[in-house]
């Protein structure tokens, strides 16, 4: 991939509401182009962050870069930025396309070409022929697609949007969510998603930043993420990680020899370790549900085997979660196994061979 | 009979109590006699013609339709300030101020005129249409507040800042979406607080000078008793203007309503 310019530019940014310290000092990038997401459970600064940029909030210290311009003093009205907002905000008395053509108010291009632009933002987000509808008669997608109109018709650098699809139900939320990611693909434009949903987020991203009261925990791609989370708190956060006790036995060159509950003695590289410090409470490694697999009959471990006992099963159609105890160690490690046709569920209290590898394994302490 | 029937009879008679003399006003106003007696005697309405030609009635109309809708404006217009500033930004000591706005609600009007009263006689402002104003613009202020407070309260902040990030300043955007969207609040603001001005009677006969409005007027022509007909047949007539007003004021909260999608939090009908 060719590199790309910096969009938007974080210089250690603060916040302050009286005495709470909303944002700890964010510093980051975001590049021209990118869909990035925010993510974090509620109250963790994400929203704020993102106002910070349309100039909704003014910051405590630090600064704010668009495009290479300091935003100190520029307000919202002028910012190259455009947002969609959680509740979406179309204005009710006025018609779709007055609602589309809000922005297009002060634009000294003709009436002609006004209604044409508004015509071609509503194709583009599938409303073709909606233009004459009064806004508050639509539905919950509709409004949002209405929203994402009006503000593309500006071709701002950068597009806001503040939980856009929270308010929708799943089925409508997925299909929104491809259709984000296509449209951010046609316009080229830097979208910046806010959103609590880590699937939404992994679904949807080039790079998410991770944020947990006031301060990014960690800024990555979705895979990465996902793989290599850096703490035991992202981990918790994006997707399910099981994490079972484990004491470092030494570490040199690169590789850390380490002594784990249930899985016993292994090599792990310093890349699989999460930055240091971040848990003083004991060393803990931690995988995925996917990256263990039940041995059926006749299969056999390409790496390592251990036994364990099926202590929980959930079957979901296509997978089945399966909550195993391995020998050795105190609580269910929970694995998720997809289900092929003509293999059985197992049954609760099921002995069975159990498949893993070092190399799936992360190491937090 | 059940206890539901029991209670059904108190409603109505309660119903009966409540309206019947309203409705005993126009059935004098159109009987053909100057005692307000039963049986009636005969159709008429010559009431209503004599009532046309008094010229003071005019006169006290006209003092009327000056206090009300000045008092409608001017209250409607701190209204506005008040439920803005109560809806849309905290400062300290937010809530007591708003309870001291709202205090004239529940105030005795008596206690009200007569401080009034000596105030203006102590800083030596003659008593006239404009002293019954500023009385008026104090008891209708609270009504005004409580309609347009809900009417902001359904709007969502962040259709103000759609309209500032889409390039709006803050004027056009009072302008452009905040005040079409109160729009229906404000009517219904100004048509409540023009009634309510109309038929108020203890202040604008307390602080009234020289110029009476109507309601002062008819309780004047009351020690009349020929007068008194053309009185019934004048309140008849402020019976209905009340009315339709009132319905053209709910009309528009409840519009007001339906055009935000908001929720019927309850109003004054």
């Amino acid at each position: 991939m060719n590199p790309r310019p910096d969009m938007i530019e974080f210089q250690d940014v603060h916040k302050y509401y009286g005495d709470y310290h909303a944002l700890r000092g964010i510093t980051a990038t975001i590049k021209a182009g990118e869909f990035f997401s925010l993510l974090g459970p509620s109250g963790c600064g994400k929203t704020t962050l993102l106002r910070t940029i349309a100039g909704f909030e003014g910051i405590s210290s630090g600064a704010v870069m668009i495009d290479g311009k300091n935003m100190a003093g520029v307000p919202a009205n002028v910012r190259p930025t455009n947002m969609v907002f959680q509740s979406y905000a179309i204005f009710p008395h006025l018609t779709v396309e007055q609602n589309v053509g809000f922005g297009l108010r002060k634009d000294p291009m003709s009436k002609d070409q006004k209604a044409r632009a508004v015509a071609e933002a509503l194709e583009m987000v599938g409303l073709k022929g909606y233009g004459a509808r009064a806004a508050h008669a639509l539905s919950g997608g509709q409004r949002q697609r209405v929203a994402l109109a009006r503000a593309l018709i500006l071709k701002p650098k950068v597009l806001l949007l503040d939980e856009p699809l929270s308010a929708l139900d799943k089925k409508m939320r997925e299909q929104m969510q491809v259709e984000l990611i296509r449209l951010q693909r046609q316009v080229g434009i830097t979208f910046i998603l806010v959103t609590h949903d880590q699937e939404e987020a992994l679904v949807m991203s080039d790079r998410i930043a991770v944020m947990f009261e006031g301060e990014i925990a960690q800024l990555a791609d979705p895979e990465t993420l996902y793989r290599r989370p850096n703490s035991k708190k992202v981990a918790d956060f994006i997707g399910t990680m099981n994490f079972l006790p484990a004491r470092i036995v030494s570490e040199a060159g690169g590789m850390v020899e380490v002594e784990a509950q249930g899985f016993g003695a292994m090599t792990l590289t310093t890349e699989q370790c999460a930055a240091a410090g971040a848990d003083k409470a004991g060393a803990m490694v931690g995988f995925r549900p996917e990256t263990l697999t039940i041995l059926f009959d006749g299969q056999t471990a390409t790496d390592r085997e251990t036994m364990g006992t099926v202590a929980e099963v959930v079957y979901y159609g296509d997978m089945t979660y399966y909550d195993v105890k391995l020998d050795g160690t105190e609580v269910p490690m929970r694995l998720s196994m997809r289900n092929v046709f003509g293999r059985p569920v197992l049954d609760l209290g099921t002995r069975t061979r159990i498949a893993w590898s070092p190399g799936a394994l992360v190491l937090f302490r | 009979m059940n206890k539901g029937s029991g209670l059904r009879v108190y409603a109505i008679v309660y119903l009966v109590f409540l309206y019947a003399p309203i409705i005993l006003l126009p059935l004098f106003a159109f009987n053909d006699s100057r005692v307000i007696a039963f049986p009636l005697t005969g159709f008429t309405t010559g009431w209503f013609a004599a009532m046309w030609e008094d010229e003071q009635l005019f006169r006290a109309l006209r003092n009327s339709l000056i206090i009300s809708g000045s008092t409608a404006i001017f209250a409607t217009t701190l209204g506005i300030f008040a439920a803005r500033a109560s809806t849309r930004y905290s400062f300290p000591g937010k809530s007591g101020l708003l309870g001291l706005i709202m205090l004239p609600l529940v105030l005795p009007e008596m206690i009200m005129a007569m401080s009034l009263l000596v105030v203006l006689l102590w800083i030596g402002i003659p008593l006239s249409i404009w002293t019954i104003i500023l009385g008026h613009i104090l008891i209708c202020t609270p009504f005004a507040v409580a309609i347009l407070s809900s009417a902001f309260q359904s709007l969502d902040k962040s259709l103000e800042e759609a309209a500032y990030d889409l390039g709006e300043n803050a004027v056009s955007t009072f302008r452009l979406i905040i005040l079409p969207l109160v729009m229906p609040g404000i009517v219904s603001s100004l048509l409540i607080c023009f009634t309510i001005s109309l038929d108020e009677f203890i202040i604008a006969y307390f602080l009234g000078g020289s110029d009476t409005p109507l309601s002062a007027y008819i309780y004047g022509q009351f020690r009349f008793p020929a007068r008194v007909p053309a009185m019934l047949a004048l309140g008849t007539i402020l019976v209905g203007v009340s009315i339709l007003l009132l319905s053209i004021a709910e009309y528009f909260r409840r519009r007001g309503l339906a055009r935000t999608g908001a929720k019927d939090t309850g109003g004054f009908l």
